[in-house]
């Protein structure tokens, strides 16, 4: 009896909230007719016409405006568009076929398609591209989450029980400030390129191989150029088992790429737990302009190795970094719009980001081969590349060629020191050149 | 406006590698530091492993010498 009166009750209120609802688009439908013209057929196929993708790539409206609300030529509203789009099949080929950073470049490449579809506006203010770019990449918040998830994953091991390798992954960083000085120069000297000192200093970052630091840096400084650096960052770092090993091979002599490293002593679960918080400590000493991004990074490692807070941990290394590297992908690829991308400028910059990048990796072996000049345990140059930061894949490049020169030469772990060490000297020179712009 | 930007950008790197160097440089001394007090006021206990490693010190032989013998296999193959 009682269930019974349970169903009438609720059959009685789905009808009564049925009817409320039905009473609202009668009134809308009401309101509608008023606004709605009737129209002859052929006028409504030809206005259906007018808005189709086709038409709209054939024959550009001249009043159609760019995302930031500028005009745009006409090569951007057809060809451009076209020739974005292939661009983007070719990320995803590199990401599928290739294996190129997948993680990173089918959102990227995927919010570049979606950025380029004409009268959608999607990358618009109020597209949803557009929103997401808003809401974290123009402030910079989502760089910042990638870093914490990044520590949340990083081991400091290798780097605390071999210490002076940390110098290999500062001299990684030359190649950041070797091409700021070389693109000024071209700029100042030729007219290949025409970057102010900020452009410049936005482009370089590309050599400390640090992607979220590249966003970082070229929100803060270039925003105008963050399409293009992205993707140039992401690609390079993408690219590091092919760019790297000439060059690492064209510095070292054989004898050298077969020195075998001492093994790593243990830490002790004590040293990892204080070491974060002592960079964070030397940070704020010496450099509170890097403290944004050394900091969210220490508070990810400090909470890996606290041990006590395994859950929240694990959500950084896994959910929130999954989460923001979607976020973080649409938001670079709405900047792959047609009428940003395909600009000279993008030219120079891929081009200076592979010489940076080189530079980087060359200044980490030659730093090795110096430091082997001096008294102590030699040091495998074929390490010294790892210090551009691409965590953890400059290392294993580090170990895949020392590996094809002698099968029982583990470098691994070895790489794994000046590899993080290289996070933190990217993370230093970014905050060098935000405190030289303030 | 005259400014060399080649200058200043070499200003910038000056400044840059430098403060990079230094950085590092006091990580290093740091670590090294850390390193020592924790070996000296906190070191780990490893009472029970020291021991373990002493009853299987004739286990480990034969581990190494069956690994050396795969090795040697493996290498003539």
């Amino acid at each position: 009896m009682k269930l019974f009166i349970i169903k009438f009750l609720a059959v009685f209120m789905f009808f009564g909230i049925s009817s409320v609802y039905a009473a609202e688009p009668s009134a809308n439908s009401m309101h509608q007719e008023e606004t709605y013209k009737a129209q002859p057929l052929g006028e409504m196929m030809q206005g259906f016409l007018d808005s189709t993708g086709v038409s709209a790539l054939l024959n550009p409206s001249p009043d159609e405006l760019n995302a930031h609300g500028h005009t745009m030529s006409d090569f951007h509203k057809t060809w451009g568009r076209v020739i974005m789009i292939i661009i983007t099949f070719l990320l995803f080929y590199l990401a599928i076929a290739k294996g190129f950073e997948p993680l990173l470049l089918l959102p990227i490449g995927f919010g570049g398609l979606l950025a380029n579809i004409p009268l959608a506006g999607i990358a618009g203010d109020d597209g949803f591209l557009g929103i997401i770019y808003h809401m974290g990449l123009a402030n910079q918040l989502f760089p910042i989450l990638i870093f914490m998830g990044v520590g949340a994953m990083t081991d400091f091991g290798p780097l605390l029980s071999n210490p002076k390798t940390a110098l290999l992954g500062g001299a990684a960083q030359f190649g950041i400030f070797g091409t700021l000085v070389g693109a000024v120069a071209l700029s100042q000297y030729t007219t290949i390129f025409d970057f102010t000192l900020k452009q410049a200093s936005a482009i370089s970052i590309i050599g400390g191989a640090d992607g979220p630091t590249s966003i970082f840096i070229a929100t803060n400084l270039a925003p105008e150029l963050l399409g293009a650096i992205a993707v140039a960052s992401y690609s390079y770092m993408a690219m590091v088992p092919i760019i790297q090993p000439p060059i690492m091979k064209a510095l070292t002599t054989d004898a050298e790429r077969k020195i075998k490293m001492t093994t790593l002593r243990h830490v002790s679960r004590l040293e990892k737990l204080i070491f974060p918080i002592m960079v964070l400590v030397l940070a704020i000493l010496v450099l509170p302009d890097a403290t944004p991004l050394i900091g969210a990074f220490m508070f990810g490692n400090f909470l890996k190795e606290s041990g006590v807070v395994d859950r929240l941990s694990d959500t950084m290394q896994n959910a929130l970094i999954n989460i923001v590297t979607i976020f973080l992908g649409l938001a670079v690829g709405s900047k792959l719009a047609a009428d940003q991308f395909l600009v000279a400028d993008t030219l120079a910059i891929l081009a200076l980001g592979i010489v940076a990048f080189s530079v980087g990796t060359a200044a980490g072996v030659i730093m090795a081969k110096i430091m082997n000049l001096f008294p102590g345990h030699k040091i495998n140059p074929l390490i010294g590349s790892a210090g551009v930061s691409a965590v953890p894949m400059a290392a294993r490049v580090s170990n895949k060629v020392g590996m094809e020169y002698d099968r029982s030469n583990m470098l691994l772990m070895h790489a794994m020191g000046p590899n993080v060490a290289g996070v933190i000297g990217s993370a230093v020179a970014a905050g060098v050149l935000i405190s030289l712009f303030k | 406006m005259d400014t060399n930007l080649v200058i200043e950008g070499a200003k910038f790197m000056l400044l840059g590698m430098g403060t990079v160097f230094l950085f590092l440089i006091l990580l290093i001394v740091l670590m090294n530091a850390m390193s020592v007090i924790i070996h000296k006021f906190f070191p780990e206990p490893q009472t029970d492993l020291s021991a373990s490693t002493v009853n299987s010190q004739k286990n480990h032989k034969t581990i190494v010498a069956a690994i050396t013998a795969a090795i040697t296999h493996h290498r003539q193959a």
